[in-house]
């Protein structure tokens, strides 16, 4: 057994004592929100609109979840993430008018690998190199990056131009074609599980670890030997590719996909739905995204707010911002809890 | 880690993440429940639900609020009579906000939350092309375009009440060549589909008249900038501009056009969609000598419309959103007329082949303009066109009619 | 040749407006080392008094006097209250910045109700030289422009203030050593940069359209020409603004317009990537 010999290990030993988690409180808020999520279309039954409603919250949390494992487990500030979604939006819709294929088992792994190889190109450019880039300039030319397809999309005729492209194939697995309801549902809350699942185990790994370690400390950690830019690369086309798969999902869900679908609009809708929820956290996007849903639905049919809702939601990221940046989950999670444990650790002996 | 802290951890925490699981229980349950009991979504027998969505912000907003307001006004006349056959007609708007990405979530809501029985509305041919995948493929659910545009829409279950190519350049481009004798033309456009379209036919009207395209480009939608286009019209000595640039890139250019001397110069400005709406948003010297061809004007003499106008100025009094073709509110007239004649042709039922196979062959005797009538099996109807030139005097605008063609036939589908 | 003049002429026009946003966003970003992710709205709410003026009838013209008033003190106000916050944390600013900006611009559409409006240029009309007729108003913009740099270059080099705005600027640890009130200086100069992008809305709006929407072109377009011309000096972004406004008024006529528009930005991101200082460098970032 361990007996401290010395006071100075006693005192380490009590630090460490009082650092240890008291209490998890996030496996109980992911266990309620996934049980919630399942049961959903049994208690909306015959809403249709709901059910239509909850269906986009959960492929817009997929989406807010890409842009948490940029911002809130590697620093990068993307404000392009939209970017990967149009993208992959627009492809799927390509694929189902020109080649009549909407098979979702061979559309929506084309989707990621569009998200994916979207992304690998824009971290080649902006992140890895020589030089590294300042996190303004990152931040900038995600925005940039999104703000120039947009413009292009919204010229190109062959996408269809400012109209986008409607009248989307339906997404199908054999002869069986979803359209909004109970099926799509859970053929998204099952991307969600997924992704979320994954994600979560990329964490809380020991490439999580490094993760953490780049959060507190960027410099030090390249000092360590890391390649930093390169671990930034990896989550930043993994996001891509997230988002790549929510944007599929969307545009099939839709059945309607334009260059709004790719610019800054979106990719800031995805910032915020992330940090009201609380950055960092995988089920804060989730949150944050039904949250801010939800209530957007309820509000739209009220003139009064409708035409300000915009406004409510800038206040509330100035809000999040300045004063919780934690965001809702901030309330109820130890800043402990947020920095995780990390896989099986290689105890010194 | 002692006992007592863990327990106290428990209690507070569990607390908290019960009670906010509660309540969203609860709060989901309050939804379905209060949507149940509201009489007004009842199932049974009750009144005519007549969808309308259209751009009621955006850049489209001048026209969107027009439609708007004349079908208020056309129900209103139609309520007032006592219905179609005695069942009142509800009407629920949605705003598309010239944003097909927000149209399509609004739209959907009209179809499964309201599960109206007719849409009517649309005003660019971006927004129908994405309005009409959730109303007649998801939402099986009838379609009534109001607005002129490029043809070629053939989808059975929508309607088109609007004119088509033919039905505006057909007479319009042989009497700018022949009366006027411009014979060089200039295509400048809005780069989506309208445009593309109609200047494709255009084009074949102009040559096969002997005339000449100079040049035909496209620009993005809110282009501010039109030097390059301005100088190629004054070294292709182009003396008619076919204009398709919409708003907000049209009064840049209509102004830039304007400034660099072109109608001083003997050129002539010409724009199919133009109506007096559209007058009031430029200066009135820039819009001396436009030439226009629409399905109605205001300055058509004819009782009928007369009496419409002044029924729609009792009801709206000064309002800026007026009574034109340009902005679909003739169409968009047409459009519930036609409805209520197929109603009333199925004996009051509102399923949606019923009414189609009815609306396919209805016909109006009276409207804006002169009346109308559905040409059976091709989606589109026929209707009287007018060519007017805008003249300016005193800082005022107003149109002139110079020309009158009866029951045009559209030569769609 | 008559073409090339009048060409040249409305590139310049552009141009100057887009200097004047430049230069306001290049001060702050050089002097408190963040990126003003509201300026394109600033700009915006120069163009809106102008509108309101012009709705109210005070005519548009004290609404060009106004808007760099108005959106001074706007200015200002941000400043002492929500902006001073972010100096430490450059990214949380951008973020900030941003909200801030995404409120305003969605007042504004509120208000406007999301239409579009035209403003009429308060002197209209153009006058002949040389057989070629200019606009009088785009001449207006660029004289304005001109004298705006002129009194700003002055006011920098040769007054007092001037002489502590540039010695905070270059190192603001030292400044504030010396007794200079960097704070107060902060607040200036950020009320300075917003009273210049009223100015450029308000000279802008008659020429395009007012819409909520203007904001981002112009953002997107400023912070190229800053990160392009270099941060911490005066001449650099307006050397940056000068090479944006040329290509993308340029560009058109080599390309297809639809294809020239995102192709500015690419190009300049490129070049910004090749060149992190910019032309040319002094300074912080």
């Amino acid at each position: 057994m361990d007996v401290p010999t010395t006071r100075a290990a006693a005192q380490a030993r009590k630090v460490r004592g009082s650092n240890k988690l008291r209490f998890r409180v996030l496996p109980i808020v992911e266990v309620v929100t996934f049980l919630l999520l399942l049961a959903a279309p049994f208690i909306l039954a015959e809403r249709t609109a709901l059910v239509t409603l909850m269906t986009n919250i959960v492929i817009l949390s997929v989406f807010a979840i890409s842009f948490d494992l940029c911002w809130g487990f590697s620093g990068i500030m993307s404000f392009g993430q939209a970017l990967f979604f149009g993208a992959a939006g627009y492809v799927v819709a390509l694929v189902g008018r020109d080649l009549d294929f909407s098979q979702l088992l061979g559309t929506l792994p084309l989707a990621v690998l569009v998200g994916g190889l979207l992304s690998a190109a824009l971290a080649a450019f902006l992140l890895l190199g020589r030089k590294t880039p300042t996190s303004i300039f990152l931040a900038f030319g995600t925005l940039t990056g999104a703000y120039a397809a947009e413009r292009l999309v919204s010229g190109w005729q062959y996408v269809g131009a400012g109209n986008g492209l409607s009248s989307i194939k339906l997404m199908a697995f054999g002869s069986f074609e979803f359209v909004e309801g109970p099926a799509f549902y859970f053929v998204a809350l099952a991307a969600l599980v997924v992704v979320y699942a994954g994600s979560r185990v990329l964490v809380r790994s020991q490439f999580g670890l490094v993760l953490a370690g780049m959060r507190q400390n960027e410099e030090r950690l390249a000092f360590f030997g890391y390649r930093v830019q390169m671990f930034k690369a990896v989550m930043f086309i993994l996001a891509g590719m997230i988002a790549g798969l929510s944007g599929a999902l969307y545009s099939y869900h839709q059945g309607f996909t334009g260059p709004g679908n790719l610019g800054p609009g979106l990719s800031t809708t995805a910032v915020i739905y992330c940090l009201f929820g609380g950055s960092g956290t995988l089920i804060g996007p989730v949150l944050g995204t039904g949250a801010i849903e939800l209530l957007s639905y309820v509000l739209a049919d009220t003139d009064a707010i409708r035409q300000f809702w915009p406004v409510i939601l800038g206040l509330v990221l100035l809000v999040v911002v300045m004063f919780q940046p934690t965001g809702l989950l901030g309330l109820i999670v130890s800043a402990r809890e947020r920095i995780g444990s990390f896989g099986l650790r290689r105890q010194a002996r | 880690m002692s006992e007592t802290d863990r327990t106290r951890g428990i209690t507070r925490r569990h607390f908290l993440n019960g009670a906010g699981a509660l309540t969203a229980a609860g709060w989901i349950a309050g939804f379905t429940g209060g949507w149940v009991l509201r009489p007004r979504w009842a199932h049974a027998a009750g009144p005519i639900k007549m969808g309308i969505a259209t751009d009621i912000t955006g850049a489209i907003a001048p026209s969107g609020n027009a439609n708007w307001q004349v079908a208020q006004f056309a129900v209103e006349q139609i309520n007032t009579a006592g219905g179609i056959l005695g069942q009142p007609i509800e009407l629920h708007l949605e705003d598309t906000a010239s944003d097909p990405k927000i149209a399509v979530g609004n739209v959907r809501k009209l179809i499964q939350e309201r599960k109206v029985d007719v849409v009517l509305g649309g005003i660019t041919s971006a927004m129908r092309q994405a309005i009409k995948d959730p109303i007649v493929n998801r939402g099986r659910t009838l379609y009534i375009y109001p607005q002129l545009y490029e043809g070629q829409e053939c989808t059975k279950f929508l309607f088109n009440t609007g004119p088509s190519p033919a039905q505006q350049c057909d007479r319009l481009i042989p009497y700018i060549m022949k009366t006027l004798g411009k014979k060089r033309f200039a295509m400048p456009s809005a780069n989506y589909v309208w445009p593309q379209l109609l200047n494709k036919y255009a084009r074949k009207v102009i040559e096969a008249n002997g005339g000449e395209v100079v040049f035909e480009e496209y620009y993005p939608l809110d282009q501010a900038e039109y030097s390059a286009t301005i100088s190629k019209i004054k070294d292709g000595k182009v003396d008619c501009v076919f204009n398709t640039v919409i708003p907000p890139g049209l009064q840049p250019f209509v102004k830039q056009l304007y400034e660099s001397g072109f109608q001083k110069n003997g050129g002539v400005l010409s724009c199919v969609y133009y109506d007096e709406n559209l007058l009031n948003y430029h200066p009135a010297a820039e819009m001396e000598g436009l030439i226009s061809c629409l399905d109605y004007f205001q300055a058509v003499d004819d009782p009928f419309s007369k009496t419409l106008q002044q029924g729609y100025a009792k009801k709206f009094p000064d309002t800026k959103y007026l009574f034109t073709a340009g902005s679909a509110s003739t169409g968009m007239y047409r459009g519930v007329k036609f409805y209520e004649e197929a109603v009333k042709a199925t004996g009051g039922k509102l399923g949606r082949e019923e009414v189609a196979a009815a609306l396919d062959h209805a016909v109006l005797k009276e409207g804006p303009g002169g009346g109308a009538a559905m040409v059976p099996g091709h989606y589109h109807a026929k209707m009287n066109m007018y060519i007017a030139v805008c003249k300016s005097e005193g800082g005022k605008t107003r149109y002139d009619v110079i020309d009158k063609a009866d029951m045009v036939d559209p030569r769609e589908c | 040749m008559d073409f090339a003049i009048k060409f040249a002429f409305d590139i310049l026009a552009f141009t100057s407006v887009m200097v004047l946003i430049v230069l306001g966003l290049g001060v702050i970003a050089s002097m408190m080392g963040i990126f003003n992710f509201a300026h394109g709205e600033l700009v915006l709410l120069g163009a809106y008094t102008v509108y309101l003026c012009d709705e109210y009838g005070l005519g548009a013209w004290s609404g060009v006097i106004a808007a760099p008033i108005v959106v001074g003190l706007v200015g200002l106000v941000l400043e002492r209250t929500i902006i001073k916050r972010f100096y430490a944390v450059p990214i949380i600013a951008m973020l900030g910045t941003y909200a801030i900006g995404l409120v305003i611009r969605e007042i504004v559409r509120g208000l406007l109700g999301g239409h579009y409006k035209s403003i009429p240029e308060p002197i209209s009309g153009s006058f002949s030289a040389g057989g070629l007729d200019f606009s009088i108003w785009r001449s207006f913009v660029i004289v304005t422009t001109m004298v705006v740099i002129a009194g700003s270059w002055l006011l920098l080099s040769r007054t007092s203030v001037g002489l502590r705005v540039r010695g905070a600027l270059e190192n603001p640890m030292l400044a504030r050593a010396c007794g200079i009130s960097t704070a107060r200086l902060y607040a200036l100069t950020f009320a300075f940069g917003a009273a210049l992008a009223g100015l450029a809305g308000a000279l802008i709006v008659p020429l395009y359209q007012l819409s909520a929407d203007i904001g981002i072109r112009f953002l997107v377009q400023a912070f190229l020409s800053v990160m392009l011309g270099g941060v911490g000096t005066f001449e650099g972004p307006v050397l940056g603004a000068v090479a944006v406004g040329a290509m993308a008024a340029g560009l058109p006529w080599v390309v297809i317009p639809v294809l020239a528009d995102p192709l500015v930005f690419v190009i300049a991101l490129a070049v910004v990537r090749l060149r992190p200082q910019g032309f040319i460098t002094v300074g912080r970032l």
